[in-house]
């Protein structure tokens, strides 16, 4: 390929996409940004606070946005996806499409990271929660969108909330037998930020037990249910009806092993982290690997790369934190920048 | 808590609870239960839980349910030894004796309890403390024996005890007369135990 400039296409531009572009930049090669969207951040824009530090996750987006626009050597390819992707020599020939200029292009990559992210997994299959018939239970994502507005001053101040969370994961029946992770962080985090916003509401997480594992996350947890005083109930929820307008919660307190029934006006549902559909179609074509369930699966001795020439960071390979995509991002930058540099 | 075989049982409603159990014990007792992470190792080492109705662990639980009337009569708190094993190994440091203590003196002002021999032997215990600031054994022994009708009651360990001196008929009150008078009289309100 002569003495051209080595290019990376990153797919994706949330935190790992947006932090491994940036690293093979500033490495000295270039890195083309892809994303679907017509803003930048992924899922991370959609939220509303984080933890361990309840930072507004916007601040660090704009401070990651700032960096990618002092570095020209990123080119930026909003409203864009990858259509098809042939290989080429010791690269691919990537086709991008515009979906704002129904146009395409074609790329040269001599590398790949995949950086496309989670979604969460449709919940409409529990009959029993109601969600898409009651419009007042909600997934996690629509949640961290009705605590923004409510952070705004906007909308109705609720006088109780409940959180489910395993909805679809930790299920071997109708969903999926792993533990997705991030849920029982970012449940924690919401139920705080209804009580930091409206100290007079009932919040009510229910629980099978909550897995902190990380820096400061049990003290953040431990936070919200002492500080902050939201109420863990210990038991899977079996149902939610409509009573008087409102949302009764039916589930067990499988501390006392009494049946129990709350009362609220919001239900929030963590779902199960699941791959993107696209995931796995560009997988093919970049000739990575994917598990049963559609998630990257890693080299044996590398996790973060998946082909020769073909790596990935963030969500596309499992649910992640912020903190966590970001640092799989740099570290698919330092494999694409080791490549770059093989003579 | 509830009797499941009532016709009128509904489960527990949650948001129709009040957290003003929670704050007395917290003001009280200076525990909040909220610090529980309902582990279990309270009950786990409870010397008396395998006999208890609600072991320490629900005890922090009914707490938070505001469950008063179950937490006044419940047999747990009449044979609770208070040896603090629970507090001692919790790793919350929630102090649940301190809320049995308080509750069962709730309970004996409404005068409710499972157990009443064992309520007289603590009225006959305290009764002695106050008059010498000391336990005289024997006089406690004889004295709840024939209260409780149970004429012949350890009397055998007790001739034992007698024999090798471990009993004696006279304990000698204590010179701080004046502080126990204190004590009982209710201004100790102002000082609590372990403290100087």
């Amino acid at each position: 390929m002569g003495n051209r400039t080595k290019t990376a296409v990153v797919i994706g531009a949330g935190p790992a996409g947006i932090e491994a572009a940036l690293k093979i930049a500033q490495a000295g090669f270039r890195a083309i940004l892809v994303e679907k969207e017509a803003e930048l951040g992924g899922t991370l824009k959609q939220l509303c606070s984080s933890f361990p530090r309840w930072e507004d996750p916007q601040e660090l987006l704009d401070s990651k946005i700032l960096e990618l626009q002092a570095c020209p050597e990123v080119a930026i390819r909003k409203n864009t996806v990858v259509t098809a992707g042939t290989p080429n020599g010791n690269g691919y020939i990537v086709t991008l499409s515009d979906a704002l200029n129904a146009q395409s292009d074609e790329v040269l990559a001599d590398a790949i990271v995949l950086a496309t992210g989670f979604e969460l997994m449709d919940i409409s299959i529990y009959g029993e929660y109601g969600y898409g018939v009651y419009p007042d239970v909600l997934n996690a994502l629509e949640f961290e969108a009705t605590l923004k507005e409510w952070k705004l001053g906007k909308g109705k101040p609720p006088k109780g909330v409940a959180l489910f969370k395993c909805v679809g994961s930790r299920d071997r029946s109708k969903g999926n037998p792993y533990c997705s992770k991030i849920c029982c962080m970012y449940t924690a985090k919401q139920a705080g930020m209804v009580k930091e916003l409206f100290p007079e509401a009932k919040v009510y997480v229910f629980y099978m037990d909550y897995r902190a594992a990380g820096k400061e996350y049990e003290e953040f947890v431990r936070e919200v249910i002492e500080k902050r005083h939201v109420r863990y109930v210990r038991g899977r929820p079996s149902k939610v009806l409509c009573e008087d307008g409102r949302l009764l919660v039916r589930a067990e307190d499988t501390l006392l092993g009494l049946p129990v029934e709350v009362l609220v006006d919001i239900v929030v549902l963590a779902p199960a982290v699941v791959p993107r559909p696209t995931t796995r179609r560009l997988a093919q074509m970049f000739g990575a690997k994917t598990d049963e369930y559609g998630f990257i699966e890693p080299d044996r001795f590398n996790p973060v790369q998946t082909a020769a020439r073909t790596f990935f960071a963030g969500g596309c390979g499992f649910a992640v934190e912020t903190p966590l995509a970001q640092q799989q991002g740099a570290a698919a930058a330092a494999n694409v920048i080791a490549l770059f540099r093989l003579k | 808590m509830r009797d499941p075989m009532n016709p009128d049982y509904r489960p527990m409603r949650l948001d129709e609870i009040d957290d003003s159990l929670q704050k007395e014990i917290r003001e009280k007792c200076g525990v909040d239960v909220e610090m529980c992470m309902e582990c279990g190792k309270c009950s786990g080492g409870c010397s008396n839980g395998h006999v208890f109705d609600y072991t320490p662990r629900k005890v922090v639980q009914l707490v938070k349910l505001n469950a008063e009337d179950t937490l006044i009569n419940m047999d747990a708190l009449w044979i609770c030894l208070s040896c603090h094993l629970c507090s001692d190994r919790c790793p919350s440091g929630i102090d649940t004796p301190r809320i049995l203590d308080y509750m069962r003196e709730k309970a004996y002002r409404k005068g409710v309890t499972t157990r009443p021999k064992i309520r007289l032997f603590h009225e006959l215990m305290l009764s002695s403390v106050q008059k010498s600031g000391r336990i005289s054994e024997l006089p406690l022994i004889f004295k709840y024996n024939w209260m409780s009708g149970q004429y012949m009651k350890d009397a055998i360990l007790g001739l034992k005890l007698l024999l090798k001196g471990k009993l004696s008929f006279h304990s000698p009150g204590v010179k701080a007369k004046e502080d126990i008078r204190r004590m009982f009289s209710g201004s100790s309100a102002k000082r609590t135990w372990g403290e100087p």
